[in-house]
C-alpha cells in the first residue's frame, strides 16, 4: 500500500513538474528581432529549422526538398526539416500547446495565408512582427504594396513574410475542347451541351472555394462590391441568391449529376485525368506544367481565365509563439525570400509559381534571369493575367461559403 | 473476536491487492477518460457558464439529422449482413476451420488495415475501376458510365461493402470457438430425436452463440458508426457519416461550429454506452435464469 501512494505521489510531482517550464519571458521575440541581423544569422549556423507546410504537391515538395534545403545547409549551415502537415492542423497544433501553455514548441516556420492567418493573429498563435527585419524583404520588395500588407483582407502588420503569388485560373484539354468558355454564362451554356463534364471542388476544399467565390463577383454587379466589402449577409443577400440559383442550375448537369462532389482538388485532378471531366481548376497559373511532365495530365492540357477575371493572392511565412530557433527561422525565411530562391521557384522544373518581388528593385542581371524563364505552354501569358487579377475578399467570406453552400446547394 | 481481526486484515489485503491490480487499467484509462470528459465539457461549455445551447442546436440540424440516419443505417445493413454471412460460413465449413491453413485463409483479410481495404475497394468498384474495365472489355457495357455507382454514392454501398468485406473474418474469429467446443454428443441426440439441421441448428447451437453474436454485434457496429477513414474514402457529399461531419466541424475552420462537433460525438458515445448497458443486462437475466433452472 506504501509504496502504491508513494508512487502515486511521485507521479504527481512529476505532473506538476512538467507544467512549470513557462517562465521565459514573452518578449523574448522582441528582444531577438531587436539583435543586428549578422548576429540573428551568426546564430543560425549550425541549428535545424522546421518547417510546417501543406505538403499535397509534389512539384512544392521538390522545390524544397531538392533546391532550398541543400542550399540553405551549403550556406547558412541550416538543416531545414520539412514536414507535411494540413495548415488547419498546424494551428490546432499550436491551439493545443497554446492551451497547455507549452513555449518550447517544436515548429519554427508555417507556411499560411487567408482563414488560417486570420484565425492564428486572433488566437495570438503567431510570434509577433518580424518582417522590417529582414534584409532581402526590405530590399527587393514592394513594402508598401495592398497585396503584401493585407492578407485576404486582414493587415498583416510585420507577421508573415511574402513567400510566393498564385491566380487562379481553369485547365481544359485542347484535344476535347475547341474553344473554352469566356464567361459564367458560357460556361453554363457549355455544361449543359457537355452533361457530366464538369465539376468541382467541395465547398470545404481551398480550391473548391475559390471557385465558388468567383461565381459570387461575377453575379455581383461590379466584383468590387464584394473585395472591397467586409462581409454583411443581407446587403449580399441578393447577389448570393443569383449565385445559389447558377450553382443549382448547373448541378443537374454536373458529373454524377451533382450529387457527390470531389472531396478535393487531388480527386477532381484524378477525374480530369483519367477523361471523366474536361475541366479542372486551381490557384497557381502554373500548375499544369509539372503535372504535364509528369504525365498525369495530358500533354494538350491549357489554361483560361473567365470574365469577369481570376481572384490570385499572396501566400506567407510566419513564426508560431513558441518556435524554439526563432534566430533559424528569420535566417531561413529572408533566405526564401531572396532573388535567386525566388528565381528557383518560378522556373517551372519545381513549382513554377510566380513572385511577389519587384522585379524594377533587382539588379539589371537578375531581371533578365526573370524575364528570360520560359513559364511552359500551358500557362496564359503575364499580360493576360495581369489584366484578369481580382484582389481576394474578406477572409470571412470563405466560411461563409463553406457553411451557406451545403444548406443551400447540396441539401437542396 | 481473534477471528474477527483475522477477518478484517484479510479483508484489507485483499483489498489493496485489488488496487495493484486495477492500478495498470487506471493508467491506461487516466487519458481516455480525460478525453471523454474534457469532450463534455466542451460540449456543455457556453460563454456564462453551463449550457445546453449546442445539444438543441445538434438536434434543430437537418445536416446532423440526416447524417445520423445515415450513420445508423449504414452500420446496421453493414453489421447483419457480416454477422449472418460470417455465421453461415462458420456453420458450413467449422470442421475444416479448425486445420490451420484453411483457417488463416479466412483470417487473411484481416492483416490489411481498414483504409487499405476501402482503396482496394475504390480500385476494383469505381466506374474507372478494374470490374468496369473488364465489363468494358467483355462488352457487357458500352461505357464506364453504364457501370453502377458502388463507391461515393448517396446511399452508402461502397461503405458496406468495404466493412461486410473486412468483418466477416472478425465473425468467424469470434464463432470458431464456439462451434468447435459444441460436443458432437448434442447433434446426436438431436437426431435421434428426429430433428433436422434447423432444430439442431434451434436447439444446439442458437443458445451457444447469442451471447457471443450480441457482442460481436455490439463490437462491429460500434465501430462502424464511429470510424472515419473508409466512410471519409468511400462516402459522399451528402448525407455524411456523423464521424466524417464532426471532423470537419472540428477542423472546418469555423471555431463556433467546434462545440458542435463535440456535442455529437458525446451524443454517439451515449448512444453506444446505452446499447452495450442495455446488451449487458439482457444476457445477465438470461444468465440468471439459466441458473434458476427457467431458460
Amino acid at each position: 500500500m506504501k509504496r502504491f501512494y508513494f508512487l502515486l505521489f511521485v507521479s504527481i510531482f512529476l505532473l506538476i513538474g512538467c507544467g512549470n517550464t513557462n517562465e521565459q519571458s514573452s518578449n523574448s521575440f522582441d528582444e531577438i528581432t531587436s539583435q543586428p541581423w549578422s548576429e540573428i544569422e551568426e546564430a543560425a549556423d549550425g541549428t535545424t529549422v522546421r518547417l510546417y507546410m501543406w505538403g499535397g504537391d509534389e512539384g512544392i515538395n521538390q522545390y524544397l526538398d531538392e533546391w532550398a534545403i541543400p542550399h540553405l545547409k551549403e550556406k547558412y549551415n541550416i538543416t531545414l526539416e520539412r514536414v507535411p502537415m494540413d495548415t488547419v492542423k498546424i494551428l490546432q497544433k499550436l491551439q493545443t500547446e497554446k492551451k497547455a501553455n507549452k513555449q518550447d514548441g517544436t515548429i519554427d516556420i508555417i507556411w499560411i495565408n487567408g482563414e488560417n492567418f486570420k484565425n492564428a493573429k486572433k488566437n495570438n498563435l503567431l510570434a509577433g512582427s518580424f518582417t522590417d527585419k529582414l534584409p532581402n524583404f526590405n530590399k527587393y520588395y514592394q513594402t508598401d504594396d495592398p497585396a503584401l500588407t493585407t492578407d485576404f483582407g486582414t493587415p498583416v502588420e510585420g507577421m508573415e513574410a511574402p513567400w510566393g503569388k498564385v491566380q487562379f485560373v481553369f485547365h481544359y484539354d485542347e484535344s476535347k475542347i475547341d474553344e473554352p468558355p469566356a464567361s459564367f454564362a458560357q460556361l453554363q451554356e457549355w455544361i449543359k451541351s457537355h452533361p457530366g463534364k464538369f465539376t468541382y471542388p467541395n465547398a470545404t476544399d481551398f480550391t473548391g472555394n475559390a471557385f465558388l467565390r468567383h461565381v459570387l463577383y461575377a453575379k455581383a454587379d461590379q466584383p468590387s462590391d464584394i473585395y472591397n466589402e467586409p462581409l454583411d449577409e443581407e446587403a449580399i443577400s441578393g447577389t448570393a441568391n443569383k449565385m445559389w440559383g447558377y450553382l443549382n442550375n448547373i448541378e443537374p448537369d454536373l458529373w454524377r449529376s451533382g450529387e457527390h462532389y470531389p472531396n478535393s482538388l487531388t480527386e477532381l485532378d484524378k477525374l480530369y485525368s483519367q477523361g471523366e471531366v474536361w475541366m479542372t481548376m486551381g490557384y497557381n497559373e502554373a500548375r499544369a506544367e509539372s503535372l504535364i511532365e509528369q504525365g498525369v495530365f495530358p500533354e494538350t492540357t491549357k489554361s483560361f481565365v473567365m470574365e469577369p477575371g481570376s481572384i490570385g493572392n499572396t501566400h506567407f511565412l510566419s513564426i508560431p509563439f513558441n518556435s524554439p530557433n526563432v534566430k533559424g527561422a528569420l535566417t531561413t525565411i529572408n533566405y526564401l525570400l531572396s532573388p535567386e530562391a525566388q528565381l528557383a521557384k518560378y522556373k517551372p522544373n519545381y513549382w513554377g509559381e510566380n513572385t511577389p518581388i519587384s522585379l524594377e528593385k533587382l539588379s539589371e542581371e537578375m531581371r533578365k534571369k526573370f524575364k528570360a524563364v520560359d513559364r511552359g505552354d500551358s500557362v496564359i501569358s503575364q499580360q493576360k493575367l495581369e489584366e484578369s487579377f481580382l484582389p481576394e475578399s474578406e477572409a470571412a467570406y470563405v466560411e461563409w461559403m463553406e457553411e451557406q453552400w451545403f444548406n443551400e446547394v447540396v441539401q437542396e | 473476536m481473534s477471528s474477527g481481526w483475522k477477518n478484517s486484515g484479510l479483508m484489507k489485503s485483499s483489498k489493496s491487492k485489488l488496487w495493484f491490480l486495477l492500478a495498470p487499467a487506471l493508467v491506461f484509462l487516466i487519458l481516455p477518460l480525460y478525453g471523454m470528459f474534457a469532450a463534455v465539457r466542451s460540449s456543455i461549455n457556453g460563454n456564462q457558464g453551463l449550457t445546453f445551447t449546442y445539444y438543441v442546436q445538434l438536434f434543430q440540424s437537418e445536416r446532423f439529422l440526416s447524417s445520423i440516419a445515415f450513420s445508423v443505417r449504414t452500420s446496421l445493413v453493414a453489421t447483419v449482413i457480416a454477422i449472418i454471412i460470417g455465421l453461415i460460413i462458420t456453420r458450413l465449413f467449422h470442421t475444416y476451420l479448425d486445420k490451420t491453413t484453411p483457417r488463416l485463409s479466412v483470417w487473411l483479410p484481416m492483416l490489411f488495415p481498414h483504409f487499405v481495404w476501402g482503396y482496394l475497394v475504390i480500385l476494383l468498384l469505381a466506374e474507372t475501376g478494374l470490374i468496369a474495365q473488364i465489363f468494358l472489355v467483355v462488352g457487357w457495357i458500352d461505357g464506364t458510365g453504364q457501370f453502377p455507382v458502388l463507391t461515393r454514392d448517396p446511399y452508402g454501398l461502397g461503405i458496406i461493402i468495404t466493412y461486410v468485406w473486412k468483418e466477416i473474418p472478425f465473425v468467424i474469429l469470434m464463432l470458431l470457438p464456439i462451434y468447435s467446443s459444441i460436443p458432437t454428443s448434442y447433434y446426436d441426440l438431436v437426431k435421434t430425436l428426429g430433428g433436422r439441421s434447423w432444430e439442431q441448428f434451434r436447439t444446439v447451437e442458437w443458445p451457444h452463440i447469442q451471447p457471443v453474436l450480441i457482442e460481436t454485434f455490439l463490437i462491429l457496429f460500434s465501430f462502424t458508426l464511429t470510424a472515419y477513414e473508409v466512410p471519409a474514402l468511400l462516402g459522399t457529399t451528402f448525407p455524411e457519416m456523423i464521424s466524417v461531419l464532426s471532423y470537419q466541424w472540428f477542423y472546418g475552420g469555423i471555431l463556433e461550429e467546434r462545440p458542435l462537433a463535440f456535442a455529437s460525438m458525446v451524443f454517439v458515445s451515449i448512444v453506444i454506452l446505452t446499447l452495450t448497458l442495455a446488451g449487458y443486462f439482457y444476457m445477465n437475466r438470461r444468465r440468471m435464469r439459466a441458473m434458476r433452472g427457467r431458460l
